[in-house]
């Protein structure tokens, strides 16, 4: 069984260190990056799938990203991912979320899979639409919010279960089907020692537009060139005022919080 | 501009998603911006839109009802998206506004690659400057930036957040036009094989004007009975962080941070929570933020409105006591 | 004799932290500070063995580092394995003995054992299913090694021997202890000795007491009594006489060991400082600002860095192969011995009374701190290992 996991490198957001350039496209170079939060779920899921069925299961990361992105998939490789596929050209700098899945579309359009998963959203875009939309460019079953991910190989179904509002409902759809996790799907391994030594050992293949049969000119370009949307202002957000520290027993303590949300007319 | 499109979501009874009254009420108000000759239509796709479509149209002027058999038993975002292009009007640019829940996304990622648009994701604000001014908070809130669609982008999506607009009906009841959806649809139905009912919170945290929340200070299950009693109490609902859901204490639908929910309410009272980035971005923009903690230098001191110093216990049953029985 | 003046030649090695040294560290951190430094104060008050950490190392793969891949390891190099111990011993000192002393006892079988020897021995200790500990210590054979009196006497396929150990690290827990024995009484002190690969238990072996210690508190430090212990031929690691040179062939890769978590027990103390000064507050300002407290902080950084360097650059010449490897190794551990001791020193001063008490972590800091003063070979042998390679050995 041959599954893709969608990755993508974002900032550190433990550095706290992002920012955008004066391009108003995002700074990489201000940040270290790591692989995307949400993403770590999902190839966990990928990991648990394969743990369940030894030797029958490959994972491939897919990541779109700048050269340097295949330092990122390292970890991922690390993880027990099989091998990785990076998607990079100087020209994808500030693609926006349509290029994005076009790109990763053609990209998967060479690979074989039974399943692909995406995590739920991105640190830094937290946008969340592109798993939906490689799923419609590819016309694949698209099941999103799952809490669980449950593959048969031997039927080639998936089952997820997806959060909805009372609860989850269970979906089933046949393979190749592309699949959009949540953080339940369980808590990301450390890699393993031994998997972090055999990490470079692993291919990273890369492909550029021109790879994948892609332009950036025309109806169909991708890219930051032809991105359908620019920021066109930044600012801070204003700074909330310093709080006030209350003190002392609980008893008074709580009138004076009391006294507070009547002033602001919360009780 | 061709038009406004606002594609609505249902609740499971049928009725009308909140988030759906507050993305009419902002299409009106755009269109207003706008100079007001833009036509403001909402589109209800549902096994039975009637009930939704009937609320939607108090507050925009036209709605489309697409009676959808296959979304009682399937996945309901593709489908309706797939109905939902089929609808709009495609003579000129136009904005589809959709919730930035897991089923607004889903709607706007499909009509993303269905038909060829483009979109802003997570608005916090949608003006109208000579075109969509669209906000977001990025960078877990040290920045808000400001987008626009690129000329020559005709299909405009936006996904809005919560709370971002107040709902208010129209003047005027809009009219409703039924229909029946097209052809098979071209996107693989998934289908629902079971639905399981979990316990969830009685009050949803996505619309409460104040939420109660735990953190790993609150220490068990039983901790969060105070929670939820000083939200019951404030009239709120109860939220708690990462660290409690993953301890098991309470189920991931009241979990608010990077990973969970990102909430605006009036009030939010934080309880044993240390105020680390992942939470902070998911409530920062809180109208007042009281937090209880025993450490005075918890980083959520930082961007609270009041630090009350000591045990959440102690503390959170004085308050009730101070605030008496609920009038 | 080696020339005067090559000594003091710096030679031209050099280390890089590869990809995966900084994968490593990383993941060993975040390990480190989930799960293991929230359980290093009560591993030290109750003084229990952590068997849940050496789980957690074993799952890791952290105590496959040193070993062979072809055995089951991962053949890490030395630096690899002083980064690995010194991000442990920063949470917690106690849990960077389970892999130290991992790597300490099985040196020798590393270095000389058969083909045969390594095939049967190393596959389980690797995995982390079994321990091992370095048994070379006795009550009259401290720093004197030579002083050693157990003896091993030859009886067909195996030996019987006979005598004690003492401060022998993890020897209670441990599944095989690395026993130096005499087995020539009459030959010089550095042909007295063999090295035996002891499974235990077995008949003879026993655990007489384990020591209370100052620190180090959840390692098990245990005085061994062999009384006509037997142990087969086949488990004798290298030939009669073989064993003074393993051992001090053991120094030479192990001292850096307690290098690095000397380093990284100095980092611990640093790091808990550094935080406590930008928090704590009097006379209306965080002591940070305060320029006495400023000094120390400063010195505490600088000399843990060089402790740091000089560990590294250690590890490069014995993984480089340099003839001078007693000599580093023991630059190594006596800096960073020293550093740990003196920067664990400093931290409880900053944290003032508060550092004096076991609601921080500074005063279990420079209680484990000394101990790197102390064993495998004390900062006096450690000079003296030193001056020797300056000046060759005197008459």
């Amino acid at each position: 069984m041959n599954i893709v996991v969608l990755t993508k490198p974002v900032p550190d957001p433990a550095a706290a260190a992002e920012k955008l350039g004066p391009d108003n496209r995002l700074d990489r170079a201000a940040s270290p990056a790591v692989i995307n939060g949400n993403d770590e779920y999902t190839l966990e899921a990928a990991l648990q799938i394969a743990d369940g069925h030894p030797g029958e299961v490959e994972i491939t990361l897919l990541a779109m990203a700048p050269a340097g992105g295949a330092e990122t998939l390292r970890k991922g490789l690390a993880m027990g991912a099989t091998r990785g596929v990076l998607v990079t050209d100087p020209a994808l700098a500030g693609s926006d979320a349509w290029s994005t899945a076009k790109v990763l579309a053609a990209a998967l359009g060479t690979l074989e899979f039974d399943l692909v998963l995406a995590g739920f959203d991105s640190s830094d875009g937290v946008g969340g639409v592109v798993g939906a939309a490689v799923a419609t460019l590819l016309k694949l079953p698209y099941l999103s919010s799952a809490a669980k991910v449950e593959p048969d190989l031997a039927g080639k179904t998936v089952r997820v279960q997806r959060i909805s509002a009372t609860g989850f409902d269970v979906l089933e759809a046949p393979m190749p089907a592309l699949v959009v996790g949540t953080q339940l799907l369980g808590t990301p391994r450390y890699p393993s020692l031994k998997g972090i030594m055999g990490a470079r050992s692993k291919e990273v293949a890369q492909r550029s537009l021109a790879d994948l049969g892609l332009t950036t000119d025309g109806a169909d370009a991708v890219g930051g060139g032809a991105a359908r949307t620019t920021v066109t202002a930044k600012r801070t957000p204003p700074a909330r005022g310093a709080a006030r520290v209350v003190r002392g027993p609980a008893a008074e303590a709580a009138k004076e919080l009391a006294a507070f949300l009547a002033e602001r007319r919360l009780v | 501009m061709a038009g406004f499109w606002v594609v609505a979501e249902t609740n499971a009874d049928g009725t009308l998603a909140k988030s759906s009254t507050e993305l009419a009420t902002l299409a009106r108000a755009l269109a207003e911006q706008a100079g007001g000759s833009i036509a403001v239509s909402g589109v209800v796709v549902a096994a039975k839109p009637d009930v939704a479509a009937a609320e939607l149209a108090t507050y925009v002027p036209s709605v489309v009802a697409v009676a959808e058999p296959l979304a009682a038993e399937h996945a309901w975002a593709q489908l309706a998206a797939e109905r939902v292009a089929e609808v709009i009007d495609r003579d000129g640019p136009t904005l589809v506004l959709t919730g930035a829940g897991p089923d607004g996304r889903d709607v706007a990622g499909t009509l993303l690659a269905l038909l060829d648009g483009a979109v802003l994701v997570n608005a916090t604000s949608v003006t109208w400057q000579d075109g969509e001014s669209v906000e977001m908070s990025v960078f877990g809130g040290k920045l808000i930036t400001t987008s626009a669609f690129a000329d020559g982008a005709n299909l405009r999506i936006v996904t809005v957040r919560p709370n971002v607009t107040t709902a208010a009906p129209a003047a005027s009841p809009g009219k409703v036009e039924s229909r029946a959806a097209g052809a098979t649809p071209t996107l693989p139905a998934v289908k629902i094989v079971d639905r399981v009912a979990a316990s969830g919170a009685a009050v949803s945290i996505d619309d409460a004007r104040v939420i109660v929340a735990g953190g790993r200070g609150v220490g068990s299950p039983e901790g969060f009975e105070l929670v939820q009693q000083l939200a019951d109490r404030l009239g709120g609902a109860v939220g708690a962080t990462r660290a409690a859901v993953d301890a098991g204490w309470i189920p991931y639908a009241q979990q608010i941070g990077q990973t969970g929910k990102i909430v605006k309410p009036q009030l939010y009272l934080a309880l044993g929570i240390s105020g680390a980035i992942q939470h902070k971005v998911g409530m920062q923009t809180a109208g007042t933020i009281v937090a209880v903690n025993r450490d005075p230098d918890a980083p959520i001191a930082e961007f609270a409105d009041m630090l009350v110093v000591g045990d959440l216990v102690e503390v959170g049953t004085a308050l009730l006591e101070e605030l008496g029985p609920k009038r | 004799m080696p020339n005067a003046s090559d000594a003091s030649r710096s030679t031209s090695v050099q280390y890089r932290l590869t990809e995966e040294q900084q994968l490593l560290r990383e993941t060993l951190r975040e390990l480190a500070d989930e799960r293991i430094a929230p359980r290093a104060a009560e591993i030290d008050r109750t003084g229990e063995f952590p068997e849940d950490i050496r789980q957690l190392l074993a799952q890791h793969d952290v105590l496959a580092l040193p070993f062979p891949a072809e055995y089951g390891g991962i053949g890490a190099d030395l630096l690899t394995q002083c980064i690995a111990i010194e991000e442990i011993a920063r949470a917690c000192v106690t849990s960077s003995l389970i892999l130290s002393v991992q790597g300490l006892g099985s040196l020798a079988l590393v270095l000389a054992g058969t083909d045969e020897q390594k095939q049967r021995l190393i596959p389980d200790l690797a995995s982390g299913a079994k321990l091992i500990a370095f048994g070379l210590t006795e009550p009259e054979a401290g720093s004197d090694a030579g002083a050693t009196r157990t003896r091993a006497v030859r009886d067909g396929d195996d030996y019987i021997i006979d005598g004690g150990k003492r401060f022998i690290t993890n020897g209670s827990v441990a599944d095989i202890v690395t026993v130096f024995a005499v087995t020539d009484p009459d030959a010089r002190t550095s042909k007295r000795l063999s090295c035996f690969a002891v499974e235990v238990p077995t008949k003879g072996f026993s655990v007489v007491r384990l020591e209370h210690k100052l620190g180090i508190r959840g390692s098990p430090t245990a005085e061994l009594s062999f009384e006509r212990m037997r142990v087969p031929a086949r488990n004798r690691i290298g030939d009669e006489g073989d064993g003074w040179k393993l051992a001090m062939d053991t120094f030479d890769r192990s001292r850096p060991g307690i290098a690095a978590q000397a380093v990284g027990i100095a980092q611990g103390a640093l790091d808990a400082s550094v935080a406590y000064a930008r928090d704590r507050k009097q006379f209306g300002q965080r002591i940070g600002d305060f320029q006495m407290v400023q000094a120390m902080l400063a010195d505490m950084a600088a000399r843990t860095e060089a402790a740091r360097q000089l560990t590294y650059k250690a590890c490069a010449e014995i993984d480089a192969g340099t003839p001078d490897r007693a000599r580093w190794a023991s630059m190594a551990k006596l800096v960073a011995g020293d550093t740990a001791m003196a920067v664990t020193t400093d931290a409880v001063q900053v944290f003032g009374g508060y550092g004096y008490t076991d609601d921080f972590p500074v005063e279990r800091m420079m209680r484990d701190a000394k101990i790197t003063q102390l064993y495998e070979g004390t900062q006096q042998i450690q000079r003296l290992v030193i001056a020797r390679s300056l000046l060759g050995r005197g008459g």
